[in-house]
């Protein structure tokens, strides 16, 4: 592959998010992770032709080492039947997680907080008249609680970047013990893992050692630090960020051409 | 606890093979409802428009709030949802669902995708219920958005929905901190869609499962719909490839194209703009009804569905071998 790059407004912001998302996970290569529907799948697709060919992929609908021949649009898709080791059902797509044999879970989301807890479920108002009611809890719960590590990719808005989820979903760092509800770290539920990293359409975050707040790693070409905290819903450190290195020619041209030539997830 | 998993008793059936309007005739309101697959592939849509046809209400349904339940949602026939997914995959979201909930009009309960799996494998166990770190740390286990009381207050039986959605305790066997007891998780009926099914009621699926392997076990009163009735012994050369026993089916119903328009491997590809129509069809009340009355109550047959899709839809839509699905290249 040559090391092309990409002129900056040559490709879309979700683009970026996704081309910057597939090479995070050559941290997982010949590793096995749950890749939620949507976006991960996208970023997972690239990654197995560039960064991880010999990531393993596992489905929550029941497929163990997925390699599918075309872009699934949805979870349900036979597209991620062919090609797979074994298809079998919701159960045993799930079964992995609890009894701890997924290294990293991917997925999206409508929300995220400093401490990297994640909303799915609804958004404003309360849960008897929601604003906005979205899709919903379904594996993003689990894949908070079971996998070794999450990875999440999300657009950067100031609404969806925030203090604290309006619905706790999927737990990030620091979570609700109930029945009181008080936060706390994660581990005094005897959950392991926890969110590794935020990528979002502006930058890459990740998460204090200490506090378990998040911080801005790494910032995308052509995006500012002042953009980023613009659209940060709450007072994130840019302090310690320096600049991502720039997109490829081949990572646009093969999410474009190889992985969405349809452009059914509205990439561009 | 034992009889809430007894079959639902019936006249004896000789013959399992029954008509559609027969089949949901055994759906009585109030009931809790399984409708299997999941998302948009495998649906039994042709039970879900028969549902509308028959003017169901007070239905609770299990698990989603998918493509087969949003238009039962739209139409009125269900009251509340347990369930962790109202999304319709790169369509959106389920777009009746979130104008009744939003308008105070359907209730639902949300839990995780692994707490559907635990609540129906109890069920299919014949355990009361299952112990699980799952959902900890969330709002599912938030009791101001519980919802469990509603459930108990719809519910036709309310022997299917327990006393509580959840109890935390101390794990007493491996010392691993705070574990979750979760209820089993009945269902008065389920309906599935099968690629096929023998009429003594095997049945045999390709592509995701999804929950229904479970489901059929933990339902008073199993529906199979099918692409094709073929016969049993047909089935039962190769036991190993079915997924569904006869012995867990009350009524078999052939209805080719019957999950159009999801998609149904081996057989069929989604319907996309049908399904894109729905969406942007669904999302007023006025759209709404136009839709259900174009596509469900305006249509007197199975037949006449088919010949107002046409026959070059249907062609254009035709699954090819070895992949199962109908490739975009």
């Amino acid at each position: 592959m040559t090391k092309e790059y990409a002129k900056i407004g040559e490709y879309s912001a979700v683009e970026a998010m996704v081309c910057h998302s597939a090479r995070f996970l050559a941290n997982f290569d010949g590793k096995k992770g749950l890749i939620g529907t949507g976006l991960p799948l996208v970023a997972s697709q690239l990654a197995k032709k560039l960064y991880s060919p010999n990531m393993i992929i596992f489905i929550e609908t029941g497929q163990a080492d997925a390699n599918p021949q075309e872009l699934a649009i949805s979870i349900m898709d036979s597209r991620l039947t062919y090609g797979s080791s074994w298809q079998m059902g919701d159960p045993e797509g799930l079964y992995p997680l609890s009894r701890n044999e997924i290294d990293f879970g991917f997925i999206g989301g409508a929300q995220i907080d400093k401490y990297g807890n994640v909303n799915s479920t609804f958004i404003g108002g309360d849960y008897n008249k929601p604003a906005k009611r979205l899709a919903g809890t379904a594996g993003a719960v689990d894949i908070g609680v079971f996998a070794k590590t999450t990875v999440i990719l999300m657009a950067h808005q100031k609404r969806r970047v925030c203090e604290f989820v309006d619905y706790l979903t999927t737990p990030g760092w620091m979570v609700k013990k109930w029945p009181e509800g008080t936060l706390v770290r994660r581990e005094e539920l005897g959950l392991q893992g926890g969110p590794s990293c935020f990528i979002s359409s502006m930058g890459i975050c990740k998460f204090n050692d200490d506090d378990k707040v998040m911080y801005l790693d790494k910032y995308f070409p052509g995006i500012t630090l002042e953009q980023i905290k613009e659209n940060t819903g709450f007072d994130i450190d840019v302090s310690r960020a320096d600049e991502a290195d720039h997109i490829l020619v081949d990572e646009i041209r093969l999410l474009r051409e190889e992985i969405d030539p349809l452009n059914i997830y509205k990439m561009r | 606890m034992n009889n809430l998993f007894d079959k639902r008793p019936r006249l004896a059936r000789s013959n399992k093979v029954v008509s559609l309007s027969e089949a949901i005739d055994e759906i009585r309101n109030g009931d809790v409802l399984m409708m299997g697959s999941f998302v948009d592939t495998r649906r039994p849509m042709a039970a879900a428009y028969e549902i509308v046809r028959q003017q169901k209400h007070n239905l609770i349904l299990l698990a989603q709030c998918s493509l087969a339940e949003d238009i039962m949602v739209g139409a009125g026939c269900a009251i509340a949802w347990r369930g962790c997914y109202t999304g319709i995959a790169t369509f959106g979201l389920s777009p009746a669902t979130l104008r009744k909930t939003e308008a105070g009009k359907f209730f639902p309960d949300e839990i995780g995708h692994l707490d559907i799996i635990y609540g129906a494998l109890a069920a299919m166990v014949g355990s009361p219920f299952v112990a699980t770190r799952a959902t900890l740390g969330s709002d599912v286990l938030n009791d101001q958005l519980d919802r469990n009381r509603i459930l108990i207050d719809k519910a036709g039986n309310k022997a299917m929905i327990p006393k509580k959605k959840f109890e935390l305790i101390e794990d007493p066997f491996y010392n691993q901190g705070l574990v979750k007891l979760l209820p089993a998780m009945p269902a008065d009926a389920a309906i599935i869609h099968t690629q096929m099914a023998g009429e003594k009621g095997t049945a045999r699926i390709s592509g995701s499962l999804a929950f229904d392997h479970y489901f059929v076990h933990a339902a008073r009163t199993v529906i199979v719909t099918t692409e094709q009735i073929v016969p049993e012994e047909y089935l039962r050369r190769d036991p190993n490839r079915n997924q569904i026993p006869c012995t867990a089916v009350d009524m078999v119903v052939e209805i080719p194209w019957g999950g159009h328009p999801s998609q149904v491997m081996g057989y069929y590809d989604t319907d996309i703009p049908f399904i894109r129509d729905y969406v942007l069809s669904a999302r007023t009340d006025e759209g709404f009804e136009r839709w259900v009355g174009e596509w469900i109550l305006d249509v007197k047959s199975r037949d006449q569905y088919l010949d107002k899709l046409g026959a070059s839809r249907l062609e254009g839509l035709r699954a090819a071998d070895p992949q199962g699905y109908r490739s975009r290249s």
